[in-house]
């Protein structure tokens, strides 16, 4: 009777298992639905934001791949440089819109409003100042292709566009200086570039040409404490590993300041040039990259002249 | 253990009834999806096969010459013939009797028909061997599983394979204790191969299931065993009819054939995001189909499968742990798990090319759905539902609840099949944090038909990402878009960017921002709450309104 009582209470145990399976796949199903924020509540969120947004504003989503439904609400408030950092200076504020309790930051925000499971959180921040901008000012820069004979100069001029896609790396400007219209890809002007991390990065497109340098030079670019240059190439060329380093040097007043050498792996990955000690305000400034095989070398480069944000 | 019970005439009524019933719910909801990225390249390639067809009642000579048949035959050709020759009848039986309300539908019907007669042979297989309400159970658990439901509606191969590899299994299954069944094992596993290359695999699992029983047979002492007939059956009609059934080897078999298998064996690898790592190269984590099973099959299903298994644990010890003397019969559930487990082994293999798509395995899911109506069985004979009131209503009523759940989430998965997870995987929002693919293909355009042909009334241009052009022509042929909104081939020339929401489709994100000078989209198209698409508008043509 013991055996047969035992036997029972299991079946049974089986039974009630498989029910309560169903019932919460059959229960869990619109609760999950129920927790997804309503439109009204992203207006309402996002109008907040916009009402207090100010220039030197960053706006992030969290988890990241709400992203798309922030840039659709307030894309209009974003310039590239934000949407597609290069680096964390020329910021005061971050906004972050989140929701299923994602954040970007560990420390205590500034302010906190919820909006229907649309939590908005504002952080005051402390990032260097950008005081020049090399990549929104290429245009002003001088870029030429070194050959045999020399420098071969490579004009600014409207091209067409590239028709985009997937593999097809970092979109052409319609405005860049072109180097050789029979290599398409060398080219250089302001584009964004999918880092080894799916990142967005608002850089300058210099594909190396081989061992003799494209150059690019900024005659009178503004100088602070720092030069902070960053480096990376497309996804789809790094992520296999497999092509050889790509050297970015930077000549400040015909003296080499600094070496970023980019190899596979590294991701988006800089350095920090000293210029305090120059005792410069203004300054020629001239990138070079190399690479002793430029194939697939989609190269892209940002830097910044920055001063260290003053408290208060 | 399972002995074969002999099926009734009301058998084969409630398998046509779930067949009929399945084709009609397919045909009925298929507007709402538009057509895929590797649908494209099949209607593509019916269509040029559907030339040769004509061809070959107008002018056999010709037709079956080298040149005819390299000219219509060269697309598409690393994939067997069945199915798309399937499609081209199809499409032959709308443009001449205008069967279908569509082209796509036309297209479509041939691989519909293949899922409305895998629950028929589900549920054929599963009463033979349990209660006929586990053998509906099983029908309907595969019939609603979100993913299943998606790929029934399509002009691919993915379904197909799954029905005619369970149609291989059941000749298989029949030819070992019944003679007449031997040739028709040749004849489903040339169908098989004809359909797509994951009927490779099938020889092995037989044979090692043969092998089961007849180690049982040696140690029962048996004299009379079973024949091994089967296996040149399958090895000798299976490549003709796969030869037989493709043109495309009637010249230059064996260079053709040794290139076929090549495009397979060394695939290329897709990209394909797991847990928030987008993988494009080998290995691919060993969990990827057993989680996605998990996160896209409804738990209950699983649950019931699993019980199932245990249930039948007896008839699944190998040879040497049976009791000497003791026979097993055929070893239905040796064979099932055979079945179950091979596909997903085969992508779990750490040297299988990248391909991630719950397709890849589909083969599996029959049999799993097969596993958890015998646990359903089990479950309410161990529990004597029945008993307490003396009818059988708490059966069927808790063969019910068991379905709700698939039922409820294939219900709310369409038009967004690929997108949708399970509540194990927190749902769609909770499979976006785990980091897990969105979609592939491109077919969530559809979804978009109404609000792209709202914003250009007087025409206009798309980009259209990661959707074909042979799609985007389906849409403008089936009406779901005018025909005056035409494909751009570059982002800079068109009125809008569709950008769908893949991980390694960032670039394509990103891209667009440069060509507008904006990081706004005009429109994001969610699927519970998840962006699916995001849409950029031309600045150059933002003023038409």
């Amino acid at each position: 009777m013991a055996e047969a009582g035992r036997k029972l209470s299991l079946s049974a145990w089986v039974w009630v298992l498989i029910a309560g399976l169903a019932v919460f796949e059959l229960v869990a199903h619109p609760l999950i639905r129920a927790a997804i924020p309503t439109d009204d509540s992203w207006a309402a969120a996002t109008a907040f934001v916009r009402a207090r947004y100010q220039a030197a504003d960053r706006i992030v989503a969290a988890p990241s791949w709400a992203d798309p439904i922030v840039r659709s609400h307030l894309g209009d408030l974003l310039s590239l440089r934000m949407a597609a950092p290069a680096d964390p200076a020329g910021v005061d504020r971050v906004w972050e819109l989140g929701i299923r309790g994602a954040t970007t930051r560990d420390e205590p925000p500034n302010l906190e409003e919820d909006f229907g499971g649309v939590r908005v959180r504002m952080w005051l921040v402390s990032t260097d100042r950008v005081l020049y901008d090399f990549v929104e000012n290429v245009d002003q820069a001088h870029v030429e292709l070194v050959v045999a004979d020399g420098p071969q100069e490579c004009p600014w001029m409207k091209a067409s566009p590239a028709r985009g896609g997937l593999e097809h790396g970092p979109m052409t400007p319609a405005e860049r200086f072109v180097c050789d219209p029979r290599r398409p890809w060398l080219w250089v002007g302001a584009t964004v570039l999918q880092d080894l991390e799916l990142q967005p990065r608002r850089c300058i497109w210099q594909h190396p040409a081989g061992t003799d340098p494209v150059r690019v030079t900024f005659s009178d670019a503004l100088l602070g404490e720092r030069l902070v240059i960053h480096g990376g190439i497309d996804y789809q060329s790094e992520r296999r590993r497999i092509h050889g380093p790509v050297t970015l040097r930077v000549w400040i007043d015909d003296r080499l300041a600094g070496e970023l050498i980019h190899r596979d792996g590294d991701g988006w990955s800089g350095i920090d040039i000293d210029t305090s000690e120059l005792g410069l305000d203004r300054a020629e400034v001239r990138f070079e990259t190399t690479a002793e095989d430029p194939r697939a070398r989609l190269f892209c480069w940002s830097a910044s002249s920055v001063r260290g944000a003053v408290d208060g | 253990m399972a002995e074969r019970r002999a099926l009734k005439r009301r058998d084969h009524f409630i398998g046509a009834s779930l067949c009929l019933a399945y084709v009609l719910l397919l045909a009925t909801t298929a507007g709402e999806l538009g057509m895929s990225r590797d649908e494209s390249f099949y209607v593509h390639a019916a269509k040029s096969y559907a030339g040769w067809v004509s061809l070959l009642f107008s002018d056999p000579f010709v037709a079956i010459g080298r040149e005819s048949i390299d000219r219509a035959w060269a697309y598409n050709w690393e994939h067997p013939a069945w199915m798309k020759l399937s499609f081209a009848w199809s499409w032959l039986a709308q443009k001449h009797l205008g069967l279908f309300a569509n082209e796509s539908l036309a297209f479509r019907f041939p691989g519909m028909l293949t899922a409305g007669l895998l629950l028929w042979l589900i549920y054929a297989w599963g009463a033979s061997v349990m209660r006929r309400e586990g053998a509906l159970f099983a029908a309907l658990a595969f019939a609603l599983m979100p993913r299943v439901f998606y790929h029934s509606h399509l002009a691919c191969f993915d379904v197909p394979i799954a029905f005619f590899v369970t149609l291989t299994a059941y000749t298989y299954w029949r030819a070992l204790s019944d003679h007449r069944w031997v040739p028709l094992v040749g004849l489903a596993f040339g169908l098989a191969l004809a359909t797509k290359h994951n009927s490779w695999m099938l020889p092995a699992i037989f044979l090692i299931h043969f092998l089961w029983i007849r180690s049982d047979e040696a140690r029962a002492g048996y004299a009379d065993r079973t024949s091994i007939a089967w296996l040149p059956s399958m090895l000798i009609v299976g490549p003709l009819m796969l030869i037989g059934t493709w043109p495309w080897l009637w010249h230059d078999t064996w260079s053709r054939l040794l290139g076929y298998a090549r495009f397979h064996l060394r695939h290329v690898h897709y990209t394909y995001e797991y847990l928030g790592v987008s993988y494009f190269e080998p290995p691919l984590p060993v969990s990827v189909p057993f989680v996605m099973t998990l996160f896209t099959v409804s738990l209950t299903v699983l649950a019931l499968c699993l019980f199932g298994l245990y249930h039948q644990r007896e008839g699944l010890r190998p040879p040497w742990k049976t009791k000497l003397g003791d026979a097993m019969g055929p070893r239905t559930d040796v064979l099932w798990l055979g079945c179950m487990l091979a596909p997903i082994l085969a992508i779990a293999l750490p040297t299988s090319p990248i391909f991630g798509g719950t397709k890849h395995w589909i083969t599996a899911y029959p049999f799993l759905a097969l596993f958890a109506g015998w646990g359903l069985v089990a479950v309410i004979d161990r529990a004597d539902l029945d008993a307490w009131t003396g009818r059988r209503w708490p059966s069927w009523a808790f063969a019910a609840l068991c379905l709700l759940p698939g039922a409820a989430q294939t219900a709310h998965s369409h038009p967004f099949g690929l997108s949708h997870y399970t509540p194990v995987a927190g749902g769609v929002p909770g499979a976006a944090d785990l980091g897990m693919n969105r979609q592939f293909w491109g077919f969530t355009t559809g979804s978009l038909a109404e609000w792209i042909s709202s914003r250009l009334p007087e025409g206009g241009s798309v980009w259209i990402c990661d959707t074909t052009t042979g799609a985007w022509a389906m849409m403008h042929r089936d009406g779901l878009i005018p025909s005056d909104v035409r494909v751009a081939s570059s982002m800079s020339a068109a009125d809008f960017v569709l950008v769908h929401h893949e991980r390694h489709f960032n670039e394509v994100d990103y891209q667009a921002w440069v060509a507008f000078g904006s990081v706004q989209p005009v429109f994001v198209l969610r699927y519970d709450g998840v962006p699916i698409i995001s849409v950029y508008e031309n600045p150059k043509f933002a003023d038409r309104d």
